[in-house]
């Protein structure tokens, strides 16, 4: 078993069109898409994040608003999930609501002391 | 992290959310902002979905919102306007601290009723009041109105933005006191609360599920109407009786294939008597000693439709007086000609078809598809069948509801 980082990218563009009872019902699918994680005990953390952010550079001499060019880009939020391997965790991916926004999950193993 | 327990959100809050905290921000900021107001409801509505996707929600979703929606508004503003923020909203403060909930609500209420009133303004045509009342008030989206009303979607979005241009024109604020002017406008109010209903409630290919929510929509604002001491008047209390009425049997008009089931072979168990009981409720409160309105009298119809256990115990001798008192009111074409169906039930098809012949010979006839259709009816009791099949033919070809020219069709089969 490992743990796993999903970053959550995208899907902000659609999302600005929905209608509020569309954004609800997607809400509605990540709840139960992430307790359904829960219950099966694959889900270890995650939280979203805020769009405002900072990168600093050179120890403070460059800082930039986030490096957010592109919407597509963003990283929304991060879940960690534990599975048995990259492809258990590319798996348990694929039900993530996010695609119907045209988002992306990346998908990358956390390393461990134990390797 | 809190466990996803999201589902403790009742259905469609996010939609009442949204009419809700649109009111109140353009009842403090004015209708100018409206754009701007949208836009920051949306985003706070964005950040909800994110953050509630992972988390609970917050106890009291709707302060949450607008305390989002409210400082987005602020940094928007003072981003544009670039004004000197004393100048032009210092008393628009970001908010940091909860407000108290029943002082909250009662400001909800009346931004909301406030928001009716200014959407049904005398000077906006009758689709932009019920597009504006559906968008703002109701919370609806594009898509959604276009599926229940069988419109283009950029037809629906193009008319929004023509209609608050024309809001903008017209109201340049909320604030003014409900009071003032209300017992004429509060008739326009009522009038395109029902006509809102009416889409909603139309038979027809658009999607029920959404249309019945319409018609919810309509009755949960006539209801915000009546919590309003200067709106509680009888005529609120029929027009949300006879809502309730009609609703109760929304699902029970269409069946498994998606055709339309009429009257008389609706499955009577299947109408909502949670509704009936509601709408019984406010018939009585709509009690007036005399003068009724439309409203009380079509109420009392639908009264007596969802009311008798069967087709055959309905009071038609009842129906037919209030049909009667309503042409006494005013006469219309329309309630005439529904007015034969009662007749027919109580004094035979024979006399009701001398009837329907002499308005055929007067100055109000027109050429219309309910016409036919109890034309053809009358003529088929009659045992007419050849005319029965030709009326019949004519009402099919008058109609423009799809749904109803399947229904007269099959029933043209059994002739």
């Amino acid at each position: 078993m490992s743990n796993f980082l999903f970053l959550f990218r995208g899907g902000n563009r659609a999302r600005m069109e929905e209608s509020p009872e569309a954004m609800q019902e997607h809400m509605q699918k990540w709840g139960a898409w992430m307790g359904g994680l829960k219950e099966k005990g694959q889900l270890v953390d995650g939280l979203p994040l805020a769009k405002e952010g900072n990168v600093v550079h050179k120890a403070g001499e460059v800082i930039t608003d986030g490096p957010f060019a592109e919407g597509a880009e963003v990283v929304g939020g991060y879940l960690i999930v534990s599975a048995d391997n990259q492809n258990e965790a590319v798996e348990i991916s694929k039900g993530c609501p996010i695609f119907e926004h045209d988002g992306n999950v990346e998908i990358r193993e956390i390393m461990s002391m134990d390797m | 992290m809190g466990e996803p327990k999201n589902e403790q959100l009742v259905e469609h809050v996010f939609r009442r959310e949204y009419g809700k905290i649109i009111s109140f921000l353009v009842h403090k900021f004015g209708p100018s902002h409206l754009e701007r107001i949208e836009d920051a409801v949306q985003e706070s509505l964005i950040k909800a979905m994110n953050l509630w996707g992972y988390n609970n929600p917050p106890n009291n979703p709707t302060s949450w919102l607008l305390r989002v929606a409210n400082n987005m508004l602020i940094d928007t503003l003072r981003r544009d306007t670039k004004m000197d923020q004393k100048e032009d909203i210092s008393g628009f403060e970001r908010q940091h601290a909860v407000q108290e909930e029943v002082f909250l609500n009662n400001r909800i209420n009346d931004s909301q009723l406030k928001m009716i009133f200014a959407c049904c303004h005398p000077s906006l045509s009758k689709e932009y009041q019920i597009i504006l009342s559906l968008k703002l008030i109701g919370g609806f989206g594009n898509k959604e109105i276009a599926r229940a009303l069988l419109k283009k979607e950029d037809a629906i979005a193009k008319s929004f933005t023509r209609a608050k241009k024309k809001l903008k024109e017209h109201v340049k604020t909320l604030n003014s006191p409900v009071e003032i002017g209300l017992r004429s406008r509060l008739t326009i109010v009522l009038k395109v609360i029902y006509l809102l209903f009416t889409e909603g409630y139309t038979a027809s290919y658009g999607e029920i599920l959404i249309k019945k929510d319409i018609c919810l929509e309509a009755i949960r604002l006539a209801l915000l109407l009546c919590e309003n001491k200067y709106c509680n008047q009888p005529e609120v209390h029929a027009l949300i009786a006879l809502m309730c009425f009609h609703t109760s049997r929304f699902e029970s008009r269409i069946d498994q294939n998606g055709d339309m089931v009429d009257l008389e072979h609706q499955d009577r168990k299947t109408y909502d008597f949670e509704l009936i009981r509601v709408g019984i409720e406010h018939l009585e409160k709509a009690a007036v000693d005399s003068n009724p309105s439309d409203y009380h009298l079509q109420a009392a119809v639908a009264y007596y439709h969802c009311t008798a256990a069967k087709f055959e115990d309905t009071d038609w001798k009842g129906i037919l007086q209030l049909y009667d008192l309503q042409l006494e009111r005013q006469y219309s074409p329309i309630v005439w000609l529904n007015r034969i169906v009662p007749y027919y039930k109580v004094y035979g098809a024979r006399k009701a078809l001398l009837e329907l012949q002499n308005f055929e010979n007067g100055p109000y006839f027109s050429n219309s598809a309910l016409f036919y259709a109890i034309k053809a009816q009358l003529l088929y009791d009659l045992k007419i069948s050849g005319s029965a099949k030709e009326a019949l033919q004519k009402a099919i070809h008058l109609t423009t509801n799809l749904l109803e020219k399947k229904h007269l069709s099959k029933k043209l089969n059994a002739y």
